[in-house]
Order: structure tokens, then C-alpha cells, then sequence
């Protein structure tokens, strides 16, 4: 893997960068409703649901959290979301089933480089998005931000995080080697982890001995913790990043090994 | 020209095996095939054997599930063999290396290799940097093979918005700018119109001409392959039934001749001068089409010209349409001439 770190591998992963960029921004209209759909469905969604449970009661104090404090917390969530969870990898399994990846492996740069590659422009695309949504809730004085440094603490951790996402959606992806569909794998994947991660409510609302099982695991890590940042309290953030690290160096090992077993089952199919 | 005679492609016993699983339509079917799979074993390729050299231009052809596209997806390393020795320009494609992939090109003709929602310059620009092609090189190629397929106003509009046999030319130039040394072309020309057809395929003598590569071609289309191959290669059922200049190849059905007629007034089909002949008529019945073994060819002819009003009388060699036809309806025509020439 190491031995293509050279100048013209480094080129052509900047213009695969580039080229998923103009794909991603080829419709215009699109493009825009992708931009201001976050905080449309923020406003429709979120905010309307907590807006009804407190009833507009502002002194009303869920588990410490006043409606103000809620919708901040939430504020961030959708944030968090959006910069580590927003890719979803949809187009891996579908190459593989349909025999698409033919193309891959005929060109001299490999299948996981181009995912990669793509996932990164993805990423300033999806970095755009969630500064204009944050920019949008500001604007309505909902969100209270944290210091700079804690900011950019937190804009670091929910970048880490994002890989361990694609790493692991990368995996979901790989499985459909072996089988036909792999979206319910993943609609799976992310109901357990929006439930488990603090991103539906948070977590401070369930029961201590579960918050204590679950700092053990990775999910707190991935979107309450991130969220205590920017909201101005760091906690776990050895253990948050040991674990999230241990765990995407195994999805990574593990894709290395579901690949080249896949690959060789591999019929093309359709070509 | 010092590597004339070392085989580009080498393959010996080649065989591929594929495994599917049977399921029984409908609801039920899915779920007893949940807990019993039943294992389907399919030989696509038997023990194929193969040498091809330097510059020469191959037609692979065969009915369809015959194995050709199997062979393509194993010489360019998509799928691994099941067994056997497959050896491209040295390597073993499945293997896949970088350098490997670098002196190979693929295009197919059912299968999109370019980026549908950005312009084929774009895609270009892309494979260029890909196979680090130099900067002077790229533009001479995109100039040199523009021009000749016609498509230079047509490089930067989105390739969805392209015609079928547009896209075609630009598929075929996306593959030749690292200018590969081995070029495999799956149907190139499937489903384009007479011109555009004809068009590629002199783009491909063109290119052919002038670079001297190895060409694999497959194509459903008789013309394809009498205007570029020197050479056939048959596959049936994953195995190779004949293997050879394209000018023997009429003479697998012994030494026959196309002989038409046209007629004034259509005669009875079933004229006994006309039956035997593996006769193929016109519409209206007022031509009709024989084949005819060289040594009858002269009485025959007198007897039909003398018996009925002949309007136009033509001879020529058996097109390779109707030998393919024939062989694909009698597939044990190759297994007997085999025998025959082990027999000798």
C-alpha cells in the first residue's frame, strides 16, 4: 500500500477528488436542495417535535436539559451527522452486484483508492453543507457556540469519526460479494447506532448502568461525545479516540480480507 | 519487431467453473433456498489453448454463452481462472498488478467504462493522469483520434447527452490513450448503425496500422470480422472449434460455393434442380441462394440455367455468415473434422 505513496499516485488521487466533485455538483438544482435540505428537515423535524414536548414551557428542565439547551444539543447532533455520517457508500455495493467494477479493475488505480478518494470530496461537499445549516440555525439564535479551540477540537474528533464510518460502511459495501442486498445491513446498522449514539435523544435520558455499558462501546463516541464538545464539555476523549481508533483499524484489516476473498468469486456480472 | 515471435497471449487448458445456486420461483422458493441451496456448476470455459503474437488482430466469435466473454474477463484479470496456464504479456492478469494494467486496454460494448454525468474530455483528463500518460503524448492522441472518428465538437458535452454510437468512439478513445499494447474489444460495434459500424472499424484497422498491437476482438457482426482479422478463433460450449486464417475457414464445410439465381418468374420452391442445395430464398421467391460442392457447381448450374428463365447468375465463396450459421445448427461438423485431422 505504502510503496504508491509517490507524486503520481498523489495526482491521481487529486483529480479523482476533483472529477467526484464535478459528479457530485453535475445538477444544479440538486446540488442546491442538497444544500438546504439539512436545515429545512432541522426546522420541519427537530425542532417541531421538542418544540411540542416542552409545549413551550421554558422552564420545564428535562434531565438538565431546558428546551433551549435541547435544541442546541440537537443543533449539534444534526452537525455531527452530517460531517461524519453523511456518506453512505450506496454506490460500492450497488458497482459490485451490478458488475460495474469491471472498469475498476482494469485501470491502474485501485477500487478502494477511487471509494476513497471519492469519499473525500464528499466530505468538503458534505463540510459545506453543515457550515451552511449551522450558519442557518445561528441565524434563528438557536445554537450556542463553544471557544474556538474546543470548535476546532470538536470539528477534528467528528473528521476522525468520519473515517471510522466509511470504513465500516465500506465493509457493508464489500458484503455484497456475498450477498444480493446489503441496504437492510446497513438501515440496520445506522437505527442501532442513531439509537445507541446519543443522536436521537441524548444520552444523559437513559439509564445510568446502560450509559456505562455503552461507554464501553464505541457508539457514544461517535455522536454524544462529539456534541458535549461543542457544547462545551470534554469527557472521554482518551478512551473515545482509543476506541474509535482500535475499531477502524480492524474494519480496515477486515476489508483488506473480505476483498481479496470477494474478488475472487467475483463473475462480473452483466458484462 | 524483435519480439515477432513470443506469444503476447498465452493460455494452456484454460478453464473456468462457475457456481450458482437454484431457486425456486416465488415466495416458497426463496425460503426453502434459504436453508438448502442447491449448487449449480457451470463449465464456461473447458480447456481452452490459445497463443496469439504480436500485431496480430484475432476475431473471438461463438454463439452467445459460448464462453467469449468469459475468456475477455479472464485475460484482462476481472475474474480468476479455475485452473490452467493463462500467461498476458508475461503476467498473470488475475493478479492484477499496476504495470499489468498499464499495457492492457478493454472496451465494451454493453458496458459503459466512462463517467455518464461529466463530459469524456473530463473522463480523459482522468485516464490520463491514471496511466500517466505525458502531457504532449495526450494531446496528440485526443487530437490524432478525434479527428478521426469525428467527435471533436462532441468532447466536452456530458456523455449522457451523446448518442449510442458516439459514446462508442469515445469509450474506444478513452481505452487506446495509454496506447496498450494488448487491446481486447468486446462487441464494439454492437447495437451502432451501418455507418457507425463501418466507421469504427476503420478507426480500428487505422489504429491497428499504425501502433501494431495485438488486438482480441469479439463481435456478433460477420462484417466486423472480415474487414479486420487475419484470424478466427471459434469458441462453442467453452471449448475452441476452430482456430485459423479467416481464408480457410470456408473450407471447414469442405470445399462448397454460394451459387445465386435470380429468376424471371418465381419458380416451385421445391424444384427438384433447386432441393438439396440448402436453398435460401428471397422473399418474393425470385432468388434463391445454393451451396454447392466445387465439383458439381459447373453441371448444375448448366441444368438450371438451361431449365429455367434465369435473370442474373452469381458465384462466389461461402459467405461466413452462413458457415457460422451452419456450425452453430451443427456444432458436431467441428467435433468430425477434428477426429478427421487426428485420424491423418
Amino acid at each position: 500500500m505504502f510503496k504508491d505513496l509517490n507524486l503520481a499516485n498523489l495526482s491521481k488521487w487529486w483529480i479523482t477528488i476533483q472529477i467526484s466533485w464535478v459528479k457530485h455538483t453535475a445538477y444544479r438544482l440538486n446540488f442546491f436542495l442538497q444544500i438546504i435540505g439539512p436545515a429545512l428537515v432541522f426546522f420541519f423535524v427537530k425542532y417541531n417535535l421538542w418544540a411540542s414536548i416542552y409545549a413551550g414551557d421554558e422552564e420545564l428542565v428535562i434531565k438538565g436539559f431546558t428546551f433551549e439547551q435541547m435544541i442546541n444539543y440537537h443543533t449539534w447532533a444534526f452537525v455531527v451527522s452530517l460531517v461524519a455520517q453523511g456518506h453512505g457508500s450506496w454506490n460500492l455495493a450497488e458497482d459490485i452486484r451490478m458488475g460495474r467494477i469491471s472498469s475498476y479493475l482494469i485501470y491502474p488505480f485501485n477500487f478502494w483508492e477511487f471509494h476513497t478518494a471519492s469519499w473525500l470530496s464528499f466530505q468538503v461537499i458534505q463540510m459545506i453543507i453543515a457550515s451552511i445549516t449551522l450558519a442557518i440555525i445561528s441565524f434563528f439564535g438557536l445554537v450556542t457556540f463553544p471557544s474556538w479551540d474546543l470548535f476546532a477540537l470538536g470539528v477534528a474528533y467528528t473528521l476522525f469519526i468520519s473515517l471510522f464510518w466509511f470504513t465500516l460502511q465500506y465493509l457493508t459495501g464489500v458484503m455484497a460479494f456475498w450477498l444480493e442486498e446489503t441496504w437492510i445491513l446497513r438501515v440496520m446498522l445506522s437505527i442501532v447506532a442513531y439509537f445507541l449514539s446519543g443522536a436521537i435523544i441524548p444520552l444523559d435520558l437513559y439509564p445510568q448502568w446502560l450509559v456505562d455499558i455503552l461507554n464501553l462501546t464505541p457508539f457514544p463516541y461517535l455522536t454524544y461525545y462529539p456534541i458535549k464538545i461543542f457544547m462545551g464539555e470534554v469527557a472521554n476523549l482518551g478512551l473515545g479516540l482509543g476506541l474509535i481508533s482500535f475499531w477502524t483499524v480492524v474494519f480496515a484489516l477486515i476489508n483488506h480480507l473480505v476483498w481479496k476473498k470477494g474478488i475472487r468469486l467475483y463473475t462480473a456480472a452483466g458484462m | 519487431m524483435r519480439n515477432m515471435t513470443t506469444a503476447l497471449i498465452k493460455t494452456h487448458n484454460l478453464r473456468k467453473q462457475f457456481i450458482s445456486y437454484k431457486k425456486s420461483p416465488g415466495i416458497m422458493g426463496s425460503f426453502t433456498s434459504f436453508f438448502k441451496r442447491n449448487p449449480v456448476t457451470k463449465d464456461a470455459v473447458k480447456g481452452f489453448d490459445l497463443e496469439v503474437k504480436k500485431g496480430e488482430i484475432v476475431g473471438l466469435l461463438g454463439p452467445n454463452g459460448a464462453g467469449k466473454t468469459t475468456l475477455m474477463k479472464m485475460f484482462t484479470g476481472i475474474i480468476v481462472p479455475t485452473d490452467g496456464e493463462l500467461k498476458i504479456l508475461g503476467s498473470n492478469p488475475w493478479e492484477r498488478d499496476k504495470n499489468f494494467r498499464k499495457r492492457i486496454a478493454l472496451v465494451m460494448g454493453q458496458k459503459s467504462q466512462l463517467w455518464w454525468d461529466i463530459p469524456a474530455m473530463d473522463s480523459f483528463l482522468l485516464l490520463q493522469k491514471y496511466y500517466e500518460v505525458p502531457q504532449a503524448a495526450f494531446e496528440a492522441r485526443i487530437e490524432k483520434m478525434s479527428e478521426l472518428l469525428g467527435v471533436k465538437d462532441l468532447l466536452h458535452i456530458h456523455v449522457r447527452k451523446l448518442s449510442l454510437g458516439e459514446r462508442m468512439k469515445m469509450e474506444l478513445m478513452a481505452s487506446l490513450l495509454h496506447n496498450p499494447e494488448v487491446i481486447f474489444l468486446d462487441e464494439p460495434t454492437i447495437g451502432l448503425d451501418l455507418v457507425a459500424q463501418e466507421n469504427i472499424r476503420n478507426f480500428i484497422k487505422e489504429y491497428h496500422r499504425e501502433n501494431d498491437c495485438c488486438i482480441i476482438i469479439t463481435s456478433h457482426y460477420m462484417q466486423d470480422v472480415q474487414a479486420l482479422c487475419d484470424r478466427l478463433v471459434l469458441i462453442f460450449d467453452g471449448e475452441k472449434g476452430y482456430d485459423g486464417p479467416l481464408d480457410n475457414f470456408e473450407d471447414i464445410l469442405g470445399s462448397e460455393k454460394s451459387v445465386s439465381f435470380s429468376f424471371k418468374n418465381a419458380p416451385q420452391k421445391d424444384h427438384p434442380l433447386l432441393s438439396g442445395y440448402d436453398a435460401s430464398w428471397n422473399e418474393e421467391g425470385t432468388s434463391v441462394e445454393l451451396r454447392v460442392p466445387e465439383e458439381e457447381l459447373c453441371s448444375l448450374s448448366a441444368k438450371i440455367l438451361n431449365a429455367l428463365e434465369v435473370d442474373d447468375f452469381a458465384t462466389e465463396k461461402l459467405p461466413i455468415e452462413r458457415v457460422m450459421k451452419e456450425l452453430m445448427n451443427n456444432p458436431e461438423i467441428l467435433r468430425q473434422k477434428r477426429e478427421a485431422q487426428a485420424n491423418v
